[in-house]
């Protein structure tokens, strides 16, 4: 009897002990709800109107060649004393997530780019992003005005209508390792991208010289590693197109694609001949093992050449050998020898106050703070074209000269990475990787693997 | 507690049977002791030695065992290439709030679901089981936009206010081991006029040493390494928390990462756990007694 008292007593605590959160909750909700609505509300109407104070949210990378920004706010919020920026950063792997979870919980930043594995396809194609024409009209902005090239501000124009503005440029490029060339007594690879004789046999020729496959782990070196940017873009390069031409007018979904296509799978072989047949290129698990998971065999000084981002000038500094930049060798497409990572800034659809945000994106571009952001950011390329004259000279031991050639070559015969106008692509990258991984090993052979790899990557654009 | 038994027989033997015989078994299981060990603690050794080198040493192939140069001061520049004590504290802060959470919400449920009966308090259990079926990813979002509701993103309320409503698993354990607890005691203390939540405190909690000590640990190292609510739910720099911090580190795909901070941090973001178990197992050997006597 007394124990069923008990019982009772404690069920009433628990349920008044309920009571009592689930009231606090929803009070504190209904405030909270009270505050932010009434000044949602006024700012989205009066957005623009000056004298009002708002806020608005720059989305980054927590790394330090992003979160420079931060320094370039004090001298914005001086020029601009009715805006506030706000920087809110997530490391690189949770970055796609936080976005995502942001924008659904009604918290979207203002300002972003596609800094995580999504790219700006995937944006575009979720609706997330904020389509700037009536902006930019009654702005007036000029992308001449900003130094900004007409064909880097198409990348992300749509249809006529433009989702992103362009800020910072990385090319594809060779990084070669200078002591490992003067041991082998080969002279460097030019960085002229005009100069014919730097071919794709010239380079396998040059990197014979160099390797030097041994039991010992520590003695083995590597004449070149050509894993270039993403797996399905390398058959352009060597003049073999794997999707369709409606690719880029079909909002990054391509009605059909060729990767199993006899052309397509010779241009594989050639690559994994390298590492199969000529043995110039280590395996993954060899640079696996001398650089770690996801590090970089070529600045531990076991490689002769590298077709590398420009991302991996920046730390260049850093290596211990003397580095110097080369044109990538022709393949044999006149027109592709690079990949182009052009980041552009973006204003998310949620974005309450898209006037202020684009002010912002305005003064990132402006010749002065692109200049002023090489230095900040560590070496971060500038698309503003006077800029770059600055961004070539940035790099201690590697010749201004040498960095603008292939810089400009790289522009010249390059083309927009595919990972940024293919929808899904972070699924395709990652299925690439996975069903390759045996042609690597020798498990299998490319014509073994092709066939699947076209039936994946069909469903996964039809997702 | 199986292995006390196990180890009973063992070592009583060692005593009474023929010294030759056992020696030799136990060199060799003492070898492959030795043996495991050392590999064990390999990778261990490995982050100690990786945080004292250089950086230019770490670009190095084959790599070396002992830094060339031991450069101390990286345990100094931790401090300030990052916010790293900041973030030390913030963790250290969540982290026992979150434990003493867990232990006071999970430990009650359990004692309500282990010693009281009633209509549908089956079901009831398994509802609150079920919920372990749930993944993160499932309820990130809805959780997101009820904490911003409550105005409490960029604050470490979501982080800690979820432990003091209980967690399944830790109710499950703790409900587990309630359940052994004899109904003689409980029985006693009523008979001497003992309050329902008296007993809780005053019987059924110091008898369940291990168990808390189970769920505390449980509960710390799951709140110490967390990475993806911190990062959800905070983002000013001085409320990060150490993994947050930690990831940013490898962040940057454009250069190579500072691995020798990295092990810095990753060094000193062990002693707490270090610690912690090693005052949590002596709580367990204590339990182990306790419910051995009786």
């Amino acid at each position: 009897m007394k124990r069923k008292r008990m019982k009772k007593t404690f069920a009433l605590l628990l349920a008044t002990s309920m009571l009592v959160v689930l009231a606090l909750s929803g009070c504190s909700g209904g405030k909270s709800a009270g505050d932010v609505a009434p000044a949602g509300d006024s700012d989205t109407g009066k957005s623009g109107k000056s004298g009002e104070q708002v806020t608005i949210t720059h989305y980054t990378i927590d790394s330090e060649d992003r979160t420079f920004i931060e320094k370039l706010i004090p001298d914005f919020e001086a020029k601009h004393p009715n805006i506030k920026v706000k920087v809110e950063k997530a490391p690189y792997e949770q970055f796609d997530s936080k976005l995502q979870t942001l924008i659904a919980g009604g918290k979207s930043p203002d300002v972003t780019s596609h800094y995580g594995y999504g790219g700006f396809a995937e944006y575009y194609n979720k609706d997330m992003l904020l389509d700037m024409n009536d902006i930019i009209k009654e702005d007036g902005f000029k992308a001449s005005d900003y130094s900004i090239p007409d064909d880097l501000m198409k990348i992300y124009t749509v249809k006529d209508h433009v989702y992103g503005v362009p800020v910072n440029m990385y090319v594809t490029l060779m990084l070669y390792n200078k002591d490992m060339f003067d041991a082998a007594n080969v002279p460097y690879p030019p960085s002229d991208y005009e100069d014919k004789s730097w071919t794709f046999d010239k380079m396998v020729e040059d990197a014979k010289k160099m390797t030097h496959v041994s039991e010992d782990i520590a003695k083995t070196q590597y004449g070149v590693d050509f894993t270039w940017s993403e797996r399905d873009m390398r058959p352009l390069y060597f003049g073999v197109e794997p999707y369709s031409q409606d690719t880029w007018t079909n909002g990054g979904v391509p009605s059909e694609t060729h990767f199993d296509s006899p052309d397509v799978m010779a241009t594989y072989n050639k690559l994994f001949n390298l590492i199969l047949k000529d043995k110039v290129s280590p395996t993954t698990e060899w640079s696996k093992s001398v650089a770690g998971q996801n590090g970089d065999a070529f600045v531990t000084g076991k490689l002769g050449m590298t077709v590398s981002g420009s991302w991996s000038l920046a730390g260049s500094n850093d290596f211990p050998f003397k580095v110097g930049v080369a044109a990538v060798p022709a393949g044999g497409n006149d027109k592709v020898r690079s990949v182009l990572f052009v980041d552009p800034l973006l204003i998310l659809k949620g974005s309450k106050h898209p006037k202020e945000a684009f002010e912002w994106i305005k003064y990132l571009v402006s010749d002065e703070v692109q200049e002023k952001s090489i230095d900040l950011s560590g070496g971060n390329p500038p698309v503003n074209t006077k800029a770059a004259e600055a961004y070539y000279k940035h790099f201690e031991g590697i010749d201004p000269d040498d960095v603008k050639k292939v810089y400009e070559g790289a522009v010249k015969y390059g083309f927009e990475s595919y990972n940024h106008l293919i929808t899904n692509y972070s699924q395709i990258n990652d299925m690439f990787i996975n069903e390759m991984q045996p042609i690597d090993t020798g498990h299998k052979t490319v014509e073994e693997v092709m066939p699947t790899i076209q039936k994946k990557v069909m469903e996964i654009i039809k997702r | 507690m199986s292995t006390i038994p196990a180890a009973g027989p063992n070592a009583s033997s060692s005593l009474t049977k023929p010294r030759r015989k056992i020696d030799a078994v136990s060199i060799a299981s003492f070898i492959a002791l030795v043996v495991t060990t050392f590999l064990m603690l390999l990778p261990l050794f490995f982050m100690v030695s990786t945080s004292l080198k250089s950086k230019k040493e770490l670009l190095k192939f084959p790599p070396t065992f002992l830094p060339e140069t031991w450069q101390w001061s990286n345990y100094k520049d931790i401090f300030e290439t990052l916010n790293f004590g900041q973030m030390y504290a913030n963790s250290l802060i969540i982290g026992i709030l979150t434990v003493v959470g867990t232990l006071l919400s999970s430990a009650l449920a359990a004692y309500g679901f282990a010693r009281y009966r009633g209509k549908g308090s089956n079901l009831w259990f398994m509802l609150m089981l079920s919920t372990m079926m749930l993944p993160y990813p499932a309820i990130m979002i809805p959780q997101f936009i009820l904490f911003s509701k409550l105005n409490w993103i960029d604050t470490f309320l979501p982080l800690i206010v979820p432990a003091f409503f209980g967690s399944a698993y830790n109710i499950f354990l703790l409900r587990q081991f309630f359940s052994t607890l004899p109904d003689e005691l409980f029985d006693a203390g009523r008979i001497d006029g003992c309050s329902e939540f008296r007993m809780w405190r005053q019987i059924a909690l110091p008898l369940s040493g291990p168990a808390l000590a189970t769920v505390a640990i449980f509960a710390f190292i799951y709140s110490w390494n967390d990475l993806l609510t911190p990062v959800l739910y905070l983002s000013s720099s001085d409320k990060f928390t150490l993994p947050v911090g930690m990831s940013s580190f490898t962040s940057s795909r454009f250069r190579i990462p500072p691995w020798h901070l990295l092990m810095v941090a990753s060094v000193l973001a062990m002693l707490p756990i270090v610690t912690l178990f090693a005052i949590a197992q002596k709580r367990f050997v204590e339990g182990i007694v306790l419910t051995g006597i009786k």
